[in-house]
């Protein structure tokens, strides 16, 4: 899947469950410091992605991922994967 | 003679309850299956038959040898460790017999000559060709098999285990403003065990029973029949209905009903809990509450595996396995059966089943953070309690965390689709 088209894909994703506009979330912006994600809005992150991509994210690595962009490359790797 | 007290096939139907602990080990009345049935016992050398990822935890809580395959070259008195056995009747030895509960074997004389004959190295096939070969009879004896069968006889060997003691009367720190109603002599209150002021004890349907180094705070009522184990709490203002028994070190408010906490289990804030089991080491949340009986008055049908199951109870709470937690607010449904280790957090009316070690949020099914993260919460609870971290414990929740896993993961993906 083309990196941009991911990016815009995950931003939604992060909007809807962070409730933040999409325009002002950045690929270095950070879940928690930069749009105040809760522990439990992790979870629910993680559960997102894995519906919206159709993946399955190992829970402790997926916690590790701590910024959109890094978020980006976790998951693309997952995508390509299943391709 | 040798003495084995044994789990049989049936011990996943006791589930969530008896994920990590064999099933004598579960709690009715003051205390577990395996103290009432050793209470019965007759003189010999004692072990235990469990499944086998339990086998070094069980070595290691019982000191007695398990799983032990010279016994079956013994003659050997089997009994089931489903048996709440509370007449405290001793278990005679003599001619060689199986002695059933229906279908199943409630206790067997076997000599060693026939032990051998039918061992070969598997023992749910070696209690099935006892039972079909000895000669056999048939006693009516409570031989549980689900969790609600424990809630439904806990009122009565409440009632039986305290005549047992034969102990009545107030060695402890009874405040002059608390108060007994009922019969005085259905009331034992321990030396080292405290009742603060404006506490009432009512012993008018069932005795109270309160063990060493309880307490019961101010403006609770206690209802019997009641067992309040060793270092127990009794939040402030807690309405304790009838039939509960409280394992050691639990803390209790709010209202409850014909419940049973293992041990080391907390509700300390509001919210009803009424016809439950609650495993070791769980935590309700602030009003977490139950449902023990639906509207339409009809019996109760759980589901445990997702699967319905017909209690035939009218009156049927909520079965949660160890080291579970609630959050605040959350609403079980009649029934509700919830594995062990759940995160469980309010969202409406919950499911009737949760499996082991699922996440439930905002009414969705959810991985959580994954087993590291869920040992070091129970490492960390348990360190605050004193208790010891055992690795056999630790190998057996890494075995069920596998066992289970494909049936949450199936849930989990099931509900992406919603």
């Amino acid at each position: 899947m083309e990196r941009a088209k991911l990016v815009e894909q995950v931003k939604k994703v992060v909007a809807e469950i962070l409730c933040v506009d999409t325009e002002e979330i950045r690929e270095e912006s950070r879940f928690v410091e930069d749009m105040g994600a809760q522990s439990i809005q992790s979870l629910e992150l993680v559960a997102a992605f894995e519906a919206e991509f159709d993946i399955e994210m190992e829970e402790d690595a997926a916690l590790k991922v701590k910024t959109v962009g890094t978020a980006v490359d976790f998951i693309q790797k997952h995508v390509e994967g299943k391709d | 003679m040798k003495i084995l007290i044994y789990e049989d096939g049936k011990w996943p139907l006791m589930s969530p309850l008896s994920l990590i602990k064999p099933v004598f080990e579960l709690r009715c009345g003051f205390n577990s299956l395996f103290e009432k049935i050793v209470a019965s016992l007759p003189e010999g050398e004692k072990g235990l038959w469990v499944r086998s990822y339990l086998q070094k935890l069980a070595g290691k809580k019982y000191n007695l040898p398990v799983n032990d395959e010279s016994f079956l070259k013994s003659d050997l008195l089997l009994v089931n460790g489903r048996w709440l056995k509370t007449d405290g009747k001793p278990i005679l030895s003599g001619t060689e017999r199986v002695v059933k509960s229906g279908t199943d074997i409630l206790y067997a004389f076997i000599k060693k000559e026939t032990a051998g004959k039918f061992w070969n190295g598997d023992f749910e096939e070696f209690l099935q060709a006892i039972s079909g070969n000895v000669e056999s009879e048939e006693r009516k004896a409570a031989l549980l098999e689900y969790p609600w069968d424990i809630v439904r006889n806990n009122a009565a060997a409440l009632t039986e285990d305290f005549m047992r003691t034969g102990k009545s009367g107030i060695l402890g720190n009874f405040s002059a403003k608390a108060e007994i109603a009922g019969a005085a002599e259905s009331v034992f209150i321990s030396k080292k065990a405290r009742v603060h002021p404006f506490v009432v004890i009512d012993a008018s349907k069932g005795p109270v029973y309160v063990e060493e180094e309880a307490e019961i705070f101010p403006f609770s009522r206690i209802e019997g029949p009641c067992y309040i184990g060793r270092a127990s709490q009794i939040m402030p203002g807690a309405n304790i209905r009838e039939g509960n028994s409280f394992g050691p070190v639990c803390r209790i408010g709010g209202e409850v009903e014909t419940s049973v906490f293992h041990s080391y289990a907390n509700k300390y804030h509001d919210g009803f809990t009424g016809h439950s089991y609650i495993g070791e080491f769980v935590n309700l949340g602030a009003l977490t509450a139950n449902s023990d009986l639906q509207n339409n008055y009809a019996n109760v049908t759980v589901y445990p595996g997702g699967k319905p199951l017909a209690t035939g109870c009218l009156k049927v709470g909520a079965f949660i396995g160890d080291h579970t937690k609630t959050s605040i607010g959350v609403l079980l449904n009649t029934g509700t059966i919830a594995g062990m280790m759940c995160n469980i957090t309010a969202g409406g009316i919950s499911p009737k089943y949760f499996p082991s070690f699922i996440w439930y949020l905002n009414s969705r099914f959810m991985k959580g953070y994954g087993l590291e993260s869920m040992l070091d919460t129970a490492k960390t609870v348990m360190a605050r309690r004193k208790r010891e971290w055992l690795p056999e414990e630790e190998f057996a929740i890494r075995h069920v965390y596998e066992e289970t896993a494909p049936e949450r993961i199936s849930l989990i993906k099931r509900n992406r689709k919603r």
